[in-house]
């Protein structure tokens, strides 16, 4: 039996590489439910996201690389000498610690992301799925993504990987709710309507904010603001809304400052009432510094938002010893559970030898005692049954155990060789 | 039984306290899961030895200096459980829990136990009159806790230093709401504790003991809690001037209750 898995991130194919793999969820479901219908493989998860795809497979046989980049779901045309400089391939144990890393968010571009732990829970229902009359995962790859989806639960619970601002846009929410608690039902106004501009609008409508956007075409404005229920007014009226606003993000093209400390002093003559804040991510700046000077108002740029981030890593990398462990906890679990498998078909095969030598046993002392009742008979049964039993049942502990550590493949060959069963390698080439 | 609680709640308090200060060292933002379990157990055990005390000594350990502070630091710690319950508060433990356990340690110093000071004032009038002081001395603690993350938290924002505390410390108005309840929480116990403290003064000693430390101190105290509420009724910034009323007047009581005790004539009975 084999574990194995093959697959590219961000960190061995640049975007242009993963976006030939990206996207092919469904094709690539059909394509490996039709290789367990062949025999090829016995179960495949396939993760799919926009920084990795990974095929996570278990097989009778070790798959060459060849046949890993064949099931490997890509556009068609690339070829296969220029997939395999991208891609990875674990085998064994290494996949578990790998997924467990993945799920985990340590080998995520943004150490300790949120996305990746739903995203792998995803692609694992998606294999529990029928595909067609069958399902893509069994007992090998169940066990690998309970345990790994467990140990990534743990992680989040169990570690600050998860905790402050990772980007611009959450950056300046987590500076808003620092000062203002929850957003809900606060006034923001959003100056400019492009990318950053958009982003923010969401992630203040996200957190229940009375948005305004504000642009020197009104239409945009409009077209914005109307996504989510917020206002749009043109720039030259935005500057009465200020003395109500709580949050202003100005993400404007304007080639000079937007918000002047003069038009703060002009409209709030006696200073803010209530704390304001405003996140400035224009370059150049829409916001003169000195407004920052002013009482009660907080003015962050770019660089600031940078420095919370760089604040949020650097706490997360402080968290990965304890990630790590809990990862090796999980690994643990999984290498006891599936070296447990290796000494299964021996135990099998044992039991089978034991009760073929006892049946046949049996059957001769039963011709020699042909006298016997047929309740007597039913009793030397039940004596030579229970004294096989009996006799491999330390045996069968004691190799269950065994598995669980590394030593197994001399004790399964101990094993082999005690009760003059035919090695591994003999028995697949008989077959 | 009173000195074994006493200590019990002194040692939570303290594993408590360094559980807080190793989350700030840290950089976390959340107190570590057991950390209110302590606090509550310690609280608990504070409460059991008072409730002790009253069984041995037949009253309410709300004379003498040591009795007093411990039931003091018993109510702060009882204020700091209910703010606890809403989870972002639980920062102000950081200023909390040190200020219990001097409290407490200090009870333990000059000893739990009954001052043998004879009172004119005792009874059912008298109880109600600490109780509601005792009240408020603790709302101003927990307002005082607020104010001090707050001025600090406000700082960092102001300074932009997104450091440890920036990452533990509530958000302003978290600590401006805490503040606020703690001073409306605070003021009408003390006007009570003073309305009733002058109401029998007047009926049995006709008189209004103006001169009387204690009232002194309260009247000063009343005074703190009505320039931090008035200080936050309006204008820009009213949530920073809150927070400098509520800090600096805790500051001005502590050092007016030294002041008056050093001053007070021998044999009264005073904090």
């Amino acid at each position: 039996m084999s574990l194995t898995l093959i697959g590219l991130s961000h960190h061995t194919a640049p975007l242009s590489v993963r976006e030939e793999f990206a996207g092919r969820v469904q094709a690539g479901q059909h394509s490996l439910a039709d290789a367990i219908a062949a025999g090829r493989v016995r179960e495949a998860v396939l993760l799919s996201t926009c920084n990795r795809t990974e095929l996570y497979i278990s097989s009778d046989e070790v798959l060459d690389n060849a046949a890993l980049i064949e099931l490997l779901p890509h556009a068609p045309g690339v070829p296969h000498d220029t997939i395999a400089q991208y891609v990875y391939i674990h085998h064994g144990i290494g996949v578990a610690e790998h997924l467990l890393r993945v799920v985990s968010s340590l080998d995520s571009m943004i150490l300790g992301e949120p996305q990746i732990q739903g995203q792998v829970r995803s692609a694992y229902e998606s294999a529990r799925k029928l595909q067609g009359d069958r399902r893509l995962v069994g007992p090998v790859l169940s066990r690998l993504f309970d345990i790994a989806l467990r140990v990534g639960a743990r992680v989040r619970s169990e570690t600050q990987l998860g905790v402050g601002a990772a980007s611009i846009p959450s950056a300046a929410v987590e500076l808003a709710r620092k000062i203002f608690g929850s957003l809900k039902e606060r006034r923001a106004l959003i100056l400019g309507t492009g990318e950053m501009s958009e982003i923010a609008f969401e992630c203040l409508a996200d957190e229940g904010a009375h948005t305004t956007v504000v642009s020197r075409t009104p239409e945009r404005a409009r077209e914005l603001a109307d996504r989510r229920a917020g206002a749009a007014v043109a720039i030259h009226e935005f500057a009465p809304l200020l003395p109500h606003a709580d949050i202003v993000v100005t993400a404007t093209a304007a080639p000079h400052a937007v918000i002047t400390r003069e038009l703060v002093e002009r409209v709030m003559p006696r200073g803010a009432r209530e704390p304001l804040l405003i996140v400035d991510i224009a370059l150049p700046r829409d916001v003169e510094a000195e407004v920052g000077e002013l009482p009660n108002i907080f003015l962050y740029n770019l660089d600031d938002l940078h420095q919370v981030i760089e604040g949020t890593l650097q706490k997360r990398r402080a968290e990965l010893p304890i990630a790590e462990a809990i990862i090796a906890e999980g690994a643990a679990e999984f290498a006891n559970w599936y070296r447990s498998l290796e000494v299964v078909p021996l135990i099998r095969e044992l039991r089978e030898r034991a009760e073929e030598t006892r049946a046949s046993e049996f059957d001769k002392a039963m011709r020699a005692l042909r006298h016997l009742s047929a309740e007597d008979r039913a009793v030397v049964e039940s004596l030579t049954r229970q004294l096989t039993a009996k006799l491999l049942h330390k045996p069968t502990v004691r190799l269950r155990d065994a598995a669980t550590h590394a030593e197994t493949t001399s004790i399964v060959d101990a094993a082999r060789y005690l009760f003059e069963m035919k090695e591994r390698d003999q028995e697949n080439n008989d077959r | 039984m009173i000195g074994f609680l006493h200590g019990f709640a002194l040692g939570s308090y303290l594993v408590a306290c360094i559980a807080v200060i190793r989350t700030l060292a840290g950089g976390r933002a959340d107190l570590p899961r057991g950390t209110l379990p302590f606090i509550v157990a310690g609280v608990l055990a504070h409460l059991g030895a008072l409730a002790a005390y009253t069984t041995r000594y037949g009253e309410l350990p709300l004379v003498g200096l040591g009795p007093s502070l411990s039931t003091l630091a018993a109510l702060i710690g009882l204020g700091l459980i209910t703010a606890a319950l809403l989870r972002e508060v639980r920062p102000v433990s950081l200023v909390l829990l040190p200020m219990m356990g001097v409290l407490l340690t200090a009870a333990l110093l000059v000893g739990v136990k009954p001052s043998n000071a004879e009172m004119q004032f005792r009874g059912v009038w008298f109880v109600a009159h600490v109780f509601f002081a005792f009240v408020a001395y603790a709302s101003l603690a927990i307002a005082f806790a607020a104010g001090l993350l707050y001025l600090l938290q406000f700082r960092a924002l102001k300074d932009k230093n997104f450091g440890r505390s920036f990452r533990f410390f509530p958000s302003l108005e978290t600590l401006d709401r805490l503040g606020h309840r703690a001073l409306l929480t605070g003021w009408p116990s003390l006007t009570i504790a003073l309305v009733l403290g002058w109401a029998w003064t007047v009926r049995f000693l006709q008189s209004l003991a103006t001169e009387n430390p204690q009232v002194i101190w309260g009247v000063v105290t009343w005074l703190i809690f009505a320039s931090a509420i008035i200080a936050r009724l309006g204008g820009a910034g009213r949530e920073r001037r809150g927070a400098l009323v509520s800090v600096f007047g805790f500051v001005v009581v502590v050092i007016a209750w030294f002041v008056l005790r050093l001053a007070m004539a021998g044999g009264q009975v005073f904090l």
